[in-house]
């Protein structure tokens, strides 16, 4: 550490939620200026993008730069950040046109469903108009400076972090309103003329320099808890009169800059805005896969490669290796950073490890020497049996403790490998991913609710293509092997990822294409090779397993559970453990979600009715299969506590679960209530599982 | 996709400092000024952000280069518990500090000694923190739990809306 000056420059506050927040910001409104670039090229000019990013920076350097580490300690810096949230922040944000293109940025069933009945609503629209309008906009901001520094609740802002994040939203809130009427952002045309900006200014001015006398001559310290710690040679008092100052000359410049401009415009007439109609421009054109979805087949092809190398260093590791789940590949990989990548990827993109699966490279070679002649029996095309290996897992995980075993993960990864081989060499087609594969199910499922899918970029091109080589397949390439015929494939059910009809389509008509997440879930439409969810009593229970599943894996983790188990244990015996956690597995994963379904479908009246209802469970599932994941892989990647976000991908998960049973139900109460109880129970306890201390896995104790 | 990737990593490895906060005590020994912050203002039983900000006392200047160590006692009637950390900068938000992460999983008062050592001089305060008994995990992280009845409530609303634009068209 150099200097002190050197110290406080490097005393940056990043916060990850606030960084993920402005980032998120920025892309939705780049993504609508983009958009609307192509359509009204002269209303989107480049200078309000960088409007945007600058009020965006403006924020950021408020909220984690050095001003904030040291907003506790000096007034000065403190008064500076509040300048930076509601005399830069919202001007710039403004002059950038925001609400045009952040709705253009947001996906349009957002805007049309969600937000289109608010942004219509009259009561809304009139109360906005209203607040925005110069006298209540000119009183929310006076009431908003002035309150905010009275000494009580300046003193209750800096002892409470909630508090003060409250005091910086209304600073930051109150500059949008009081700067709309002076800037009036589109769309529509300007309500008041310019030059009532003039005197609006000039009264804020008035109001900042009354502020900031008090400040710069009060003569005592009006906020105490800056006479506590003093660092440096400025006396507290010289602090509190260099804020003041800060308030006084950079505040008054900012509201009487553009006054001067806005008299000045007034002198020369100039017209400020641009009258002539905007140049349209009309695109439409099918949704394109991303660039690289053209080197696609190539790129699995060396995942693949990857993920096997990966696979045979777990398996050597697993048997020669030091048999200590923390020290052992086979102890870490699989059970911790697969599991976790795995599920990122699946939430962020779609089913990647099955497009990368180690196990079909290993298949893909075995069958350049033997050709199956047999296809799997009719009794077994169905889910049933991936269900059972999945429970069977879901027991054996905890009865035997794989996860803290080597040598155990190095036999079931053998054991798959040999198995995956094994059956594809008798039967045609993907039987082991169709039928047999219990993580290919996990995938399927969880992939229902994935941002992308292999799907047709044009219907029209697929009702006059007659070769159907998606299908079929051709001399470049190998139809689906998992019998979905594209124009039929409704969903990421089934789908490997596999690439062969994209490889295979004459036409360049499939792609890996963005859609929204879960609406596959809505509809009951027929789909290829798997008919319709509702007809699927094998999928419904697939599903059944995998979202109570969830609960059940990670509450085998966590203290009360394990105590309960070892009590059990103690009083019936030493090789007791394997039944009781079978016990726990049955009731939990199984049993409970029978009577939930058969309870539920008593309230539905329609069995085919509550048979797509379980599907509204799917995003709870995932939600609580990705918190419990990434709890366990950022215990090892960041060493950090990641409660909060548990709780937030939980409650992402439970509304999702809502809004689709709610669609579901077609609105009706009846319908939906008993759903939504089980989704809130289910809810309910995986709030209970993360707030219960969870063993460490992967990690030396 | 390279910036939801960014966010996303981001979002995962959240784990922001917080020292400064609350001042606990503040001492002045031999040329040193000592004070002690503690993030949450309320110091409950779990995991606290300690910090220490070390003065000279001649000219309030910070010292940067100084060695610090917490050393956290509490006697009860049969044992005694203690907790060692060194403070660093690396820890701390704010350079000008020194922060820990410290355990303390008793509730009551702890008795906290505070050890600076520089080059040439060497301090060593103590103080009494008061650890009050852990806030239950609910209301621990209620903001996160104050979404979910405003989104129910909002859904609502905005089927309402629906319902009754769909009623106005119907006529």
């Amino acid at each position: 550490m150099e200097s002190a000056a050197t110290a406080a420059f490097e005393s940056w506050a990043i916060d990850a939620r606030v960084v993920a927040l402005l980032l998120l910001t920025a892309v939705v409104y780049l993504r609508g200026w983009l958009r609307g670039r192509r359509l009204l090229r002269d209303q989107h000019d480049a200078l309000r993008l960088a409007a945007f990013m600058a009020s965006l920076i403006v924020l950021f350097l408020a909220t984690e730069s050095p001003l904030d580490a040291f907003d506790t300690l000096f007034l000065s810096a403190h008064m500076t950040q509040h300048l930076l949230l509601m005399m830069i922040a919202p001007p710039l944000l403004l002059l950038s046109n925001p609400l045009l293109p952040m709705l253009r940025g947001l996906p349009k069933g957002f805007v049309k469903e969600c937000l289109g009945p608010f942004l219509t609503w009259k009561p809304l629209k009139l109360f906005f108009g209203w607040l925005v309008s110069p006298i209540p906009a000119f009183v929310v901001f006076a009431l908003s400076t002035v309150l905010w520094h009275l000494p009580v609740l300046y003193e209750l802002a800096l002892s409470s972090p909630a508090w003060h994040g409250l005091q910086h939203a209304c600073f930051f809130w109150s500059g949008v309103i009081f700067w709309w009427p002076v800037i009036q952002p589109g769309p529509g045309k300007p309500r008041w003329p310019k030059w009532m900006a003039i005197p609006y200014l000039l009264f804020a001015d008035i109001l900042n320099t009354l502020l900031s006398v008090v400040f710069v001559f009060s003569g005592h310290l009006l906020y105490p808890s800056y006479g506590i710690v003093r660092a440096g040679n400025l006396s507290a008092l010289e602090d509190q009169s260099l804020a003041g100052l800060m308030m006084w000359i950079p505040g008054s410049v900012v509201y009487l800059v553009p006054a001067f401009i806005l008299v000045m415009g007034l002198f020369t007439s100039a017209r400020m805005e641009t009258t002539t109609a905007p140049e349209r421009v009309r695109r439409t054109k099918p949704q394109a896969s991303p660039a690289w979805s053209r080197h696609a087949p190539l790129f699995r092809r060396a995942a693949q490669a990857v993920l096997l190398l990966l696979a045979i260093a777990v398996i050597f590791d697993g048997f020669r290796g030091q048999q200590v789940a923390a020290l052992n590949l086979a102890g870490v990989l699989p059970w911790i950073h697969w599991r976790a990548l795995s599920m990122l990827a699946l939430l962020a993109v779609g089913n990647l490890f099955c497009l990368a699966c180690p196990f079909m490279l290993v298949r893909d070679a075995a069958r350049k020497f033997i050709s199956p002649k047999f296809r799997w029996p009719h009794a077994l095309r169905n889910k049933w049996l991936s269900a059972g290996l999945i429970a069977l897992y879901l027991w054996a995980y905890e009865a035997f403790s794989l996860w803290d075993s080597p040598w155990l993960t190095a036999w079931l990864i053998t054991g798959y490998f040999a198995v995956a081989v094994l059956i594809d060499s008798f039967f045609r087609g993907a039987t082991f991913c169709k039928y047999v594969c219990p993580i290919g199910q996990y995938h399927f499922v969880v992939s229902l609710v994935s941002p992308r899918e292999i799907a047709v970029k044009d219907k029209a091109t697929c009702q006059r293509c007659h070769t159907y080589d998606c299908i079929r397949g051709n001399e470049k390439s190998r139809g689906c092997e998992l019998y979905l015929f594209q124009p039929k494939k409704a969903s990421n059910l089934d789908c490997t990822f596999c690439l062969d009809c994209v490889k295979a389509c004459p036409h360049d008509n499939v792609g890996l294409l963005a859609v929204t997440p879960g609406k596959t879930l809505l509809s009951d439409a027929y789909r290829s090779s798997i008919g319709r969810l509702s007809k699927r009593t094998d999928l419904v229970a697939l599903v059944l397993l995998l979202v109570f599943g969830a609960f059940v894996n990670a509450a085998g983790m966590v203290s009360p559970v394990m105590m309960w188990e070892h009590g059990v244990h103690a009083r019936l015996g030493v090789h007791a453990m394997p039944f009781i956690v079978g016990g726990f597995v049955v009731i939990g994963a199984m049993l409970l979600p029978i009577a939930t379904f058969r309870l539920c479908s008593v309230f539905n009246r329609n069995i085919e009715l509550a048979r797509r209802l379980v599907f509204s469970l799917v995003p709870l599932g995932v939600s609580m299969w990705a918190a419990h994941l990434l709890f366990h892989a950022a215990s090892v990647w960041t060493m950090a506590p990641v409660a909060w976000l548990q709780v937030v991908i939980l409650e992402a998960g439970l509304l999702f679960t809502l809004y689709t049973a709610w669609r579901i139900a077609k609105s009706s109460t009846m319908i939906f209530l008993p759903w939504a109880s089980v989704a809130c129970a289910l809810f309910a306890s995986g709030i209970w599982i993360f707030f219960q201390p969870m063993q460490m896995r992967g990690m030396m104790h | 996709m390279k910036l939801k990737a960014i966010s996303a990593l981001l979002l995962v490895a959240s784990f922001a400092q917080a020292d400064g906060g609350k001042v606990q005590f503040q001492r002045q020994a031999g040329v040193f000024n000592i004070t002690l912050f503690s993030t949450p203002a309320t110091v409950r039983a779990g995991r606290t952000d300690f910090s220490v900000m070390v003065q000279n006392t001649a000219d309030k200047s910070s010292v940067l280069d100084a060695d610090v160590r917490f050393h956290f006692t509490q006697r009860s009637a049969n044992s005694i518990a203690s907790v060692s950390a060194p403070a660093r900068h690396d820890q701390a938000t704010n350079k000008l500090l020194y922060a820990a992460q410290v355990d303390l999983n008793a509730t009551g008062k702890w008795r906290v000694e505070i050890s600076v050592q520089t080059k040439r001089d060497s301090a060593l305060v103590t103080g009494d923190v008061d650890v009050e008994p852990p806030e239950p995990p609910l209301l621990a992280h209620w903001p996160y739990f104050v979404a979910l009845p405003i989104v129910a409530l909002l859904f609502a609303l905005n089927q309402l809306l629906k319902r009754r634009r769909r009623a106005v068209n119907r006529r």
